[in-house]
């Protein structure tokens, strides 16, 4: 059975927060009612999160950043290299100071300097980790009885990101899970928190203080890394951590929708 | 270099700058591919910093967004003419159609989401026509409402529903044919 077509152009603006909230009222009790319509609607859901957590990850690389960051500065009229080193510094730091600087997620900006902080403070004091190990199942316990969720622990080792350890933050006054892992000369702090804006936003980027940090959601939990090492490596770290915990995460998300549906049907 | 200048540089990093991530999202969507779609940033941000002058506020994400949106076409159209199926080409009407005929029982496409990778998701994308592809990543990807998604791609709000409605079904049946 099809969907009539006003009944789908109801269903897409449900999901999108376009109807009014005395037409939402309307749609929402038929959706109780007819199980048809709510398997539609969840099919869409799985859509969005599923295009969300594949799609939006992509970030411009570094070089188009500088290009188009130094686009309209005449150069000087005997360029020499000093003059094209100048524009270059010039342009790095529009790029890094305005292009990150201005947050598009305002709402995550106390987060970012919080977690970029805690990232600073780990690298000051005389271990970055509460708890040394580069054992996963190691460390994932150690987690009971400090915070009040399981958080993700992949092991990296093979991509290339061998774990260092763990700790605890405090972001918003709440404990949050932090993974440390290595990059070549580098560490990255992982921060997972059940501190969650927008369930399914895309990868958000972050800058504070020279350190770069990506942030992102399955939904649940809120995912936090931060390294000062270069921004092609963290996105592959992120890309790594990603696809280790995707799969777990979208198969709760859409074993949970199923049941919905099964219920709504039964 | 001048008082202008500098001024017209500070204003273009104000307003293009923080969209570039944005930008480029839009534009790897619509090319497909990432060295495209660093070329059409490019030429869009040039674009940009040329039409500054004429930017008198309002949204400056959505005035972005419109300016890479019609620079991929432009650039599509000239660098990549076979890759592309531009508006005018699209039968709506048969493409209703077809669709109703690939409409599926929607019961299993949740399930099925969650077996596709990456990989066939992106394939998947690329194989809708673009104007139902922009409509889907404007809203999906970049979470903008209907009201500024008709501004970007000059339609009236009523199509962008439609298209919308269309290009979700037109996934969901791909799955549900790459399946079976």
């Amino acid at each position: 059975m099809n969907l009539s077509e006003h009944d789908e152009l109801m269903l897409n603006a449900y999901l999108d927060g376009e109807l009014s909230p005395i037409e939402a009222h309307r749609f929402e009790r038929r959706l109780g009612d007819e199980p048809m319509l709510g398997a539609a609607l969840e099919a869409r859901r799985a859509l969005r999160s599923a295009l969300r957590s594949d799609l939006a990850t992509d970030l411009p690389s570094p070089q188009l950043r500088n290009r188009v960051a130094g686009l309209g500065r005449k150069p000087h009229a005997n360029g020499s290299w000093r003059s094209l080193a100048a524009s270059f510094i010039l342009g790095t730091f529009l790029a890094g100071g305005i292009a990150w600087g201005i947050v598009e997620q305002r709402a995550d900006e106390g987060i970012s300097q919080q977690i970029v902080s805690a990232h600073i403070r780990s690298l000051m004091s005389s271990a970055p980790t509460d708890i040394a190990s580069s054992e996963h199942h190691t460390v994932k316990p150690w987690f009971n009885g400090k915070i009040n969720f399981a958080p993700v622990v992949a092991d990296l080792a093979a991509q290339g990101f061998p774990l260092v350890g763990a700790r605890v933050d405090v972001v918003d006054l709440a404990p949050a899970a932090t993974l440390v892992y290595r990059a070549g000369k580098h560490l990255i702090s992982l921060t997972e928190m059940p501190k969650v804006q927008d369930p399914t936003l895309p990868v958000g980027e972050h800058r504070e203080q020279g350190y770069l940090a990506l942030s992102w959601n399955d939904g649940q939990m809120a995912y936090w890394a931060i390294s000062d090492a270069a921004p092609e490596e963290l996105q592959r770290f992120v890309e790594a951590f990603r696809a280790a915990g995707k799969l777990t995460s979208l198969r709760t998300l859409l074993a949970s929708a199923g049941e919905r549906v099964a219920r709504s049907a039964g | 270099m001048d008082v202008d200048d500098t001024t017209e540089q500070t204003r273009f990093a104000e307003v293009f700058l923080p969209h570039l991530v944005d930008a480029f999202r839009l534009a790897h969507w619509l090319a497909g591919s990432r060295a495209d779609a660093e070329d059409i940033v490019q030429e869009a941000s040039m674009r940009a910093f040329r039409g500054i002058s004429g930017f008198a506020g309002g949204n400056p994400r959505a005035w972005v967004l419109t300016i890479v949106r019609n620079t991929s076409y432009s650039w599509l159209a000239k660098n990549r003419p076979s890759a592309i199926v531009l508006q005018g080409d699209l039968d709506d009407e048969a493409r209703q159609q077809q669709l109703d005929q690939a409409d599926p029982d929607p019961s299993p496409e949740a399930q099925l989401i969650a077996k596709m990778d990456s990989a066939a998701m992106r394939r998947a994308m690329a194989t809708l026509p673009a104007p139902f592809r922009e409509v889907l990543v404007l809203r999906e990807i970049h979470d903008l409402n209907y009201k500024t998604i008709a501004e970007i791609a000059g339609l009236p709000i009523g199509t962008v529903m439609s298209r919308l409605a269309r290009a979700r079904r037109l996934l969901l049946a791909s799955f549900v044919g790459r399946a079976a």
